[in-house]
């Protein structure tokens, strides 16, 4: 018999289950708190790498748990959106690794697709789903750092995060940002 | 300095420079140039409506080709609240060596008051069962599985620079091994009717150390080896590449050590004799705290 059974007998753990109850801790409280503010952002991120809706949710579930940890082991509360993307960025990318040529990337399936706002008169709807489409195709044809920078951006995030969540130098994302831009605008025939 | 005045009142504004200044990452002195700059140019002026509308198109084309797939948030929210209390209830119900480390803190020690009497009763018969003869055969018992076979397994790299492995940084999963490799694996180790839920078939050198997907990198890791599983090697993975990325490590040592013996390189770089009390995942919180 393994030792740790008489280990496991100590009349102990229960005791200090009951001792404690089930309330959510306060670091519970906060994982969920940003996981309400940033799941769509980050779920939105992952999805861009092309792994599946499914699996991009069980990325994020990791990512959030991983949070957990990270603040229970009280590190760093430094820019916690930062770090969020981090992590999510690094698993998503470990997922695409993982199921590569199970899958055609998200956003091509979604073009094909074609989800349309239902507001804009159909000739606005025409131009408008185009504009989207011939957008999207530029930056599917950037450099993947490039894609990134830009996805980012679009969560609203800030240079200096978006250089912690890629590991680029600060410089290294504006030129990169400055280039894609260039490239939108031109592609957009201004 | 001259010159950059000179520069930013001769020239126009550089895309970049824009971009940089809505950002708030130029310093006061230039940001207030750049300011002066587009109150004054209307070519700049124009430019930069024109850079902040394309990441305005671009961030509603992002949103809405990818909005119509997020499912509510409520089921995922649901789920994520379940395995957290899962965690936390099995932390806790497991912990007490933990609690009493923590003592210095104030959650903990509110904790503590609440169930004082009972550590100072029992408080001695835990210090007893964890003394250190007890836990190093426990670990020598179990350590076993965890390490591979020297002759089968000696580690194999592939060629990388040190900016590709930090470009990827390492997280908690491993990358998938092809299902043909794993049958090598378990065909050199001589196991028979593996069942997956048994092993993992773990990258002795991980993918984001360097290590290759080879035969000679890869053995089948017994998901029951306590306490030192693949979970915990896990956390000795991100140890190592958050050194060897921050420059206090370089990669052929981490390299070298992780493929000698990762406990014993667990050891070294956690500076602690069993694995740390948190893994990233609940199983491996399960597997540990059988030992707690």
């Amino acid at each position: 018999m393994p030792p740790t059974d008489s280990i496991n007998e100590l009349p102990f753990p229960n005791v200090a289950e009951a001792a404690h109850s089930a309330k959510p801790s306060e670091i519970e409280r906060e994982v969920i708190e940003l996981f309400d503010q940033f799941r769509d952002p980050l779920l939105r991120y992952a999805l861009s790498f092309g792994i599946s809706v499914h699996d991009a949710e069980e990325v994020i579930q990791e990512v959030f748990l991983s949070l957990f940890r990270h603040l229970q082991l009280r590190r760093s509360r430094k820019n916690l959106r930062g770090w969020l993307f981090r992590v999510a960025h690094n698993l998503a990318l470990k997922q695409l690794y993982a199921n590569q040529r199970s899958y055609k990337t998200t956003s091509d399936r979604a073009i094909a697709e074609e989800h349309f706002d239902p507001t804009p008169n159909p000739e606005e709807q025409l131009s408008s789903a185009q504009r989207r489409h011939r957008l999207l195709a530029v930056v599917q044809a950037l450099p993947e750092a490039d894609q990134g920078c830009l996805r980012l951006r679009a969560e609203g995030l800030r240079y200096r995060e978006i250089a912690a969540v890629l590991g680029m130098s600060l410089g290294a994302v504006s030129i990169s940002l400055t280039r894609s831009l260039g490239r939108l605008i031109r592609a957009d025939g201004r | 300095m001259l010159s950059e005045d000179l520069h930013l009142s001769d020239k126009h504004l550089s895309d970049q420079e824009m971009l940089l200044a809505a950002d708030g990452e130029l310093s006061t002195r230039r940001a207030a140039q750049v300011h002066s700059h587009l109150a004054e140019c209307w070519a700049c002026r124009a430019r930069m409506a024109e850079i902040e509308e394309t990441i305005a198109d671009f961030a509603r084309a992002h949103r809405q080709t990818l909005d119509p797939q997020l499912s509510p948030i409520a089921g995922p929210r649901a789920l994520l609240r379940a395995q957290l209390a899962e965690l936390v209830s099995e932390h806790k119900s497991n912990s007490w060596r933990r609690l009493l480390h923590f003592t210095s803190t104030t959650r903990a020690a509110a904790f503590l008051c609440a169930v004082v009497l009972i550590a100072t009763v029992v408080g001695r018969i835990l210090v007893h069962h964890s003394t250190q003869p007890a836990a190093n055969s426990i670990v020598d018992a179990f350590e076993r599985g965890a390490l591979p076979d020297r002759r089968l397994t000696p580690g194999a790299t592939r060629r990388v620079a040190i900016s590709d492995v930090c470009s990827m940084a390492h997280e908690e999963v491993d990358e998938e091994v092809s299902t043909s490799l794993r049958q090598e694996v378990f065909r050199e180790y001589g196991i028979v009717n593996a069942h997956p839920d048994d092993y993992e078939v773990d990258y002795l050198i991980a993918p984001g150390l360097g290590g290759a997907e080879d035969v000679r990198n890869l053995w089948p890791e017994p998901y029951t080896s306590r306490p030192w599983n693949a979970h915990v090697k896990d956390d000795l993975e991100e140890r190592l590449h958050e050194m060897v990325c921050g420059g206090q490590l370089d990669l052929s040592t981490a390299q070298r050590d992780i493929s000698t013996d990762w406990i014993a390189a667990y050891k070294k770089y956690f500076h602690t004799d069993r694995p740390l009390a948190l893994h990233s995942r609940l199983e491996s919180i399960k597997l540990a705290s059988a030992l707690m």
